[in-house]
């Protein structure tokens, strides 16, 4: 499904990634974890097409298409989401019309009409209570106000209104409390098909014990230094990255 | 045409000035009045446009309250001066003005904004806010708050600033399936609903949110 040949992307004139390489295939969940400032959201930018990268080197390729050539939009179209490490707030923009402009754009992409407002509205309601999202924050601005944890859980609010193929979770369980983690694990799982696929990026092994991984990557600056299986992130837990210095 | 205006005592008015080209009043309110006054310039067909309002309100009885709200989305060569006087005379009195300007392409802008409270207007509330987003590179805004506050046991405040879109607002929503153009509108539309929200009358927000539209 996506295939990252030797990648290289700087941000502001300086090289974050430096020859990233990454295979993901339908039905997988990549767990990529590493230092703090290794390039983990950087990596989520450039695959989303955030404007202020360069890709100075390599190739994307997703679902056969070339995703360096494609919009942010239209990357978002064909099915790639990211939950951002630090969701926007868009104060004045409420949800409702937010996601329905969303999920209209994304259906014209694929063909289809837009929803009628009953059925969308009833979209809302059967995703909203696969993530527990409340309509007190429904009813809101986008990610106005909203706390750390009701961001996240905001965040995958919208994957499930989305339904992506290619789902990018940057550290969406930080912030969360022990309850929320669980339901918000839950709904990602929900939302597993043997179509789909995640790349989850995190700092702790607890995510990893409701969201399994097939493979956990360690990246470091700027590379993918180690893969290996689900025991890894225990590993990692245990002993840190200290085998990076050795 | 200046315009002398006095509201009596306890009652309240509420004015709408829809793209008048020449705006010039002086209002005065006695105690316990309530004033709100919304100047809103935007023109989707009259690229030369020139609006010039010029708003000034004394408050001359305590408890008074005065709101004055104004927008301007402007493109072509399109300007639009404003100039504000609130002046408290008296204290116990409360006032807001909150001003909002889009700008694109050639067009100008300013907004002139008052704010004196005199010695014996203690205990007055008042806030003046003028927030601008300029959409290219030949648009031009001038902001001129000017603060004259005389008496000690009062809360004001006043806030501007020029800028352009949220960047990072622009690409979350990309990043959730809106192209860039739809974004700017929404966010546009989002930046004058604390302008258009206080419209009372439900037909004339209806048709300045729609004219907001036409013109993005
Ligand atoms: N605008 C910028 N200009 C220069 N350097 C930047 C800029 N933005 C990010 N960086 C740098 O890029 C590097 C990678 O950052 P990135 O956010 O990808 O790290 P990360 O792996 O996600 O870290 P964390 O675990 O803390 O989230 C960091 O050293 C950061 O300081
Ligand atoms: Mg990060």
């Amino acid at each position: 499904m996506l295939e990252i040949k030797n990648l290289h992307a700087s941000i502001a004139g300086k090289e974050i990634l430096k020859g990233l390489n990454l295979t993901v295939r339908e039905g997988e969940v990549h767990a990529i974890m590493g230092p703090n400032g290794a390039g983990k959201s950087t990596l989520s930018n450039v695959l989303t097409g955030h404007p202020a990268y360069t890709v100075t080197e390599g190739e994307i390729w997703f679902r056969g298409k070339n995703l360096l050539e494609m919009s942010p939009e239209v990357r978002a179209r064909e099915g790639i989401f990211l939950s951002f490490q630090y969701p926007v707030e868009i104060p004045g923009v409420s949800m409702v019309n937010f996601m329905r402009t969303a999920v209209n754009e994304k259906r014209q992409h694929e063909g289809k009409d837009a929803l009628k407002a009953t059925d969308f509205l009833k979209l809302m309601r059967e995703k909203k209570s696969l993530v527990g999202i409340d309509n007190k924050l429904t009813n809101r601005s986008v990610n106005e106000g909203f706390s750390g944890g009701e961001k996240k859980r905001n965040e995958i609010f919208q994957m499930a209104m989305l339904e992506p193929c290619l789902s990018i979770l940057d550290e969406t369980d930080s912030g969360l409390d022990i309850d929320a983690l669980r339901v918000v694990a839950e709904g990602v799982n929900a939302l597993k098909t043997p179509k789909t696929a995640s790349i989850v990026i995190t700092h702790y092994q607890r995510l990893l014990d409701y969201i399994v991984p097939d493979f956990v990557h360690v990246l470091a600056d700027g590379k993918i230094v180690r893969t290996e299986g689900k025991e890894l992130a225990l590993e990692l837990e245990e002993k840190g990255y200290a085998f990076l210095n050795e | 045409m200046k315009v002398d205006y006095k509201i009596p005592a306890g009652e309240t008015r509420d004015l709408v000035f829809v793209n008048e080209t020449n705006l010039d009043w002086h209002i005065i309110q006695e105690e316990k009045s309530v004033l709100r006054i919304h100047v809103l310039c935007l023109s989707q067909d009259d690229k030369d446009a020139k609006w010039q309002s010029s708003l000034t309100v004394e408050q001359n009885g305590t408890g008074c309250r005065t709101e004055l709200y104004g927008m301007g989305l402007l493109h072509t060569s399109q300007q639009s001066f404003v100039h504000t006087r609130v002046i408290h005379n008296v204290g116990g009195g409360y006032s807001s003005q909150v001003f909002k300007f889009v700008l694109d392409d050639v067009a100008k802008g300013s907004f002139q904004g008052e704010l004196k409270i005199q010695p014996d207007a203690q205990q007055t509330e008042a806030y003046q806010t003028n927030r601008n987003i300029l959409l290219s590179r030949g648009a031009e805004m001038i902001t001129e708050p000017q603060l004259e506050i005389y008496a000690d046991d009062v809360k004001a405040s006043h806030g501007a600033t020029t800028g352009q879109l949220d960047e990072s607002a622009l690409f979350y929503m990309q990043q959730r399936c809106i192209d860039r153009e739809t974004a700017s509108k929404l966010l546009l539309q989002a930046f004058f609903d604390e302008v258009v929200s206080t419209l009372t009358d439900d037909d004339q927000r209806e048709d300045i949110t729609q004219r907001i539209q036409d013109i993005l």
